[in-house]
């Protein structure tokens, strides 16, 4: 203010602009909520078409046997006792239970531990090296990622079976049988997303304090005491974030295995984002599809919330 | 000494054992894309699948790129993936950037329950509404255009979210100098507080485009026609037109998809990893 005045802008007019600002924000905020409006329309609009109809239309379709040919005919609950009876649906849910769970536990745990050892001491360029070769098939295209793992996992040709052949191992048929297609899955898809977590497990690492760290130190707590006693207690918000991401977005697979195994031999390796989309696209029974994505919704919403009641217990905050 | 000879050895021992390991983990990651590489440089697939591996070819060409794009229209592909994934991203920047401050600093009717709407949809994955997504576009006639991959992605609960709590960090004197200066609401949000954004609007823009331009589900949906087709399905129909006979093209392929990629990751490394570290901070 005293810069403007310094420059020397007129006092009179100064002081009727700071009244008019003032006369300007009413109290009842009736300007903020014009501003509001406009600010929030945009997003708004693509909320209600694009989130909220459909979030409408799946539960309207799941009423419906509707195909894309013609339009639906009203069936009550009857894909919902379909659901019951579908033998392929549980096989499904069991195999992507299977996969999402051990991505999590690659992420959570395989990262944590590939931080740690990140953050002890070296020189900087080499921590560069490692932290940007862990992280970028991250920015990589999953399909890219499992065309890439398709050939290195081929069983007569590719490489992983070579090296596996130099240390005595077998020819594995990782793509082909269904005890390994969800284990090449699981591995192409954590391959993928290590870097993100160990890049946020860093983020929580360095997020606490070294004076802590220094304190343990002169109390005589070795490195171990000190990791399972300081460390993970104070990076549990960090290990439940990573938990409740990894959990939505590994229920969530496609890419993977759709190109990696098309989600066989059988459904070995289907995830039910695959099962959605065979139905509707593939099956065009575009009515049951959304009973099944309804059942994913179900389950995202029910693992969510277990997450944030369970972390109330142990997450640790400061 | 002797004391500290023992301490001083398990200390070696320790950091080469954390050396080994992440040098383990650093070639798994980076030994497949070498691997890719060196086969699209390679004269003939028997070199790809020669064992033990060589690290070089015996001669290097060029021709796998030519046969890519003969083969698939690769820098259509490209293009309408810059196009979709570029648009999404300049759109959100925009439409979440005033949301984001409305929900943080404006006081309006309703404003608690409809930021509890907005987080609500997070729980709402585009796998689950994909259905009634594609009848809504096909409704539109707007499958078998790029318009069917952008316009979804026009509102983002994340992003909303991401810059809310980035406005709410800010301090509130700001604005209220700028309102003292009298600048109205508009005024105040771009000439004050969006130039105070540049790393948060960073963040949203690198974590929304590297999503956009990896998405297999929705274009595999959306679109038919192949001249209208995304970068992630060109690959994969690339990979289909050729039986296994003919790695070198599909590795070619694959490399002019990571290339690019690659490229964009080694100058902005330091803003990806730092966007990636703070969306983990702040939810």
């Amino acid at each position: 203010m005293t810069d403007h005045t310094a420059g020397g802008v007129d006092d009179g007019s100064r002081e009727a602009a700071i009244i008019a600002a003032r006369g300007k924000k009413d109290p009842a905020g009736r300007g903020e909520g014009f501003a509001a409006l406009g600010f929030l329309t945009p997003s708004l609009i693509g909320f209600c078409l694009f989130v909220l109809a459909p979030a409408i239309g799946v539960i309207a379709l799941s009423f419906y046997n509707w195909n894309l040919l013609s339009d639906g005919m009203f069936i009550g609950l009857g894909n919902f006792v379909r659901l019951l009876s579908d033998r392929r649906l549980a096989e499904v849910y069991v195999s992507t239970t299977y996969m999402a769970v051990a991505i999590l536990l690659v992420n959570v745990i395989i990262g944590l531990l590939l931080a740690v050892l990140l953050e002890t001491k070296m020189p900087r360029w080499i921590r560069g090296f490692f932290r940007l070769s862990f992280l970028f098939p991250f920015v990589v295209s999953s399909s890219a990622v499992a065309l890439i793992w398709r050939f290195l996992l081929n069983k007569d040709l590719g490489l992983v079976n070579y090296w596996l052949g130099l240390i005595g191992i077998e020819r594995i048929d990782w793509l082909g049988s269904s005890t390994f297609a969800p284990i090449s899955v699981i591995i192409v898809a954590s391959w993928k997303t290590l870097g993100f977590s160990i890049l946020i497990y860093i983020a929580g690492l360095q997020s606490i304090p070294n004076e802590i760290r220094e304190a343990a130190i002169v109390d005589g707590a070795n490195g171990w005491q000190r990791f399972w006693r300081i460390t993970l207690p104070l990076l549990s918000p960090t290990v439940f974030f990573l938990l409740v991401i990894n959990t939505i977005s590994s229920f969530q697979i496609f890419a993977e295995p759709r190109v990696l195994t098309s989600g066989g031999p059988g459904d070995s390796s289907r995830t039910i984002v695959q099962y959605i989309y065979d139905q509707a696209f593939g099956s065009f029974d575009l009515g049951y599809a959304s009973t099944v994505g309804i059942t994913l919704l179900l389950v995202l919403i029910v693992l969510t919330a277990i997450q944030f009641r369970v972390s109330r217990r142990w997450t640790f905050y400061e | 000494m002797t004391q500290i000879a023992p301490h001083r050895t398990s200390h070696v021992l320790q950091r080469v054992i954390t050396f080994v390991i992440l040098g383990i983990a650093a070639l798994a990651i980076v030994a497949p894309f070498v691997w890719i590489f060196r086969g699209a440089i390679s004269p003939s697939d028997a070199e790809l699948y020669r064992l033990p591996p060589t690290l070089f070819p015996s001669s290097i060409t060029l021709d796998n790129f030519r046969k890519v794009t003969t083969q698939v229209p690769y820098f259509r592909f490209i293009l309408n993936s810059i196009t979709v994934a570029g648009t999404i991203t300049i759109v959100q920047l925009v439409t979440c950037s005033t949301a984001g401050y409305a929900f943080a600093r404006l006081r309006f009717p309703g404003k608690n329950a409809l930021f509890s709407l907005v987080i609500g949809s997070l729980m709402i994955p585009i796998q689950v509404t994909i259905v009634p997504l594609f009848l809504v576009m096909s409704k539109l006639g707007l499958t078998n255009t790029l318009w069917a991959l952008i316009l979804p992605g026009v509102f983002s609960a994340f992003g909303i979210f991401l810059l809310r709590q980035h406005f709410l960090s800010l301090p509130r004197e700001l604005e209220e100098a700028a309102k003292l200066d009298g600048a109205g609401q508009a005024r105040t949000f771009f000439q004050v507080m969006l130039p105070l954004s540049g790393p948060a609007m960073a963040t949203l823009g690198i974590l929304t485009f590297t999503y956009w331009w990896n998405d297999l589900l929705l274009p595999l949906v959306m679109i038919n026609d192949t001249q209208t087709q995304t970068l992630p399905v060109g690959l994969v129909l690339l990979a289909g037109r050729f039986s296994t006979g003919s790695l070198g093209t599909i590795a070619a392929g694959i490399t002019m998809a990571i290339i690019p990629v690659l490229i964009v990751f080694l100058l902005a490394q330091r803003y990806i990893v730092q966007s990636i570290a703070s969306s983990g901070l702040k939810l």
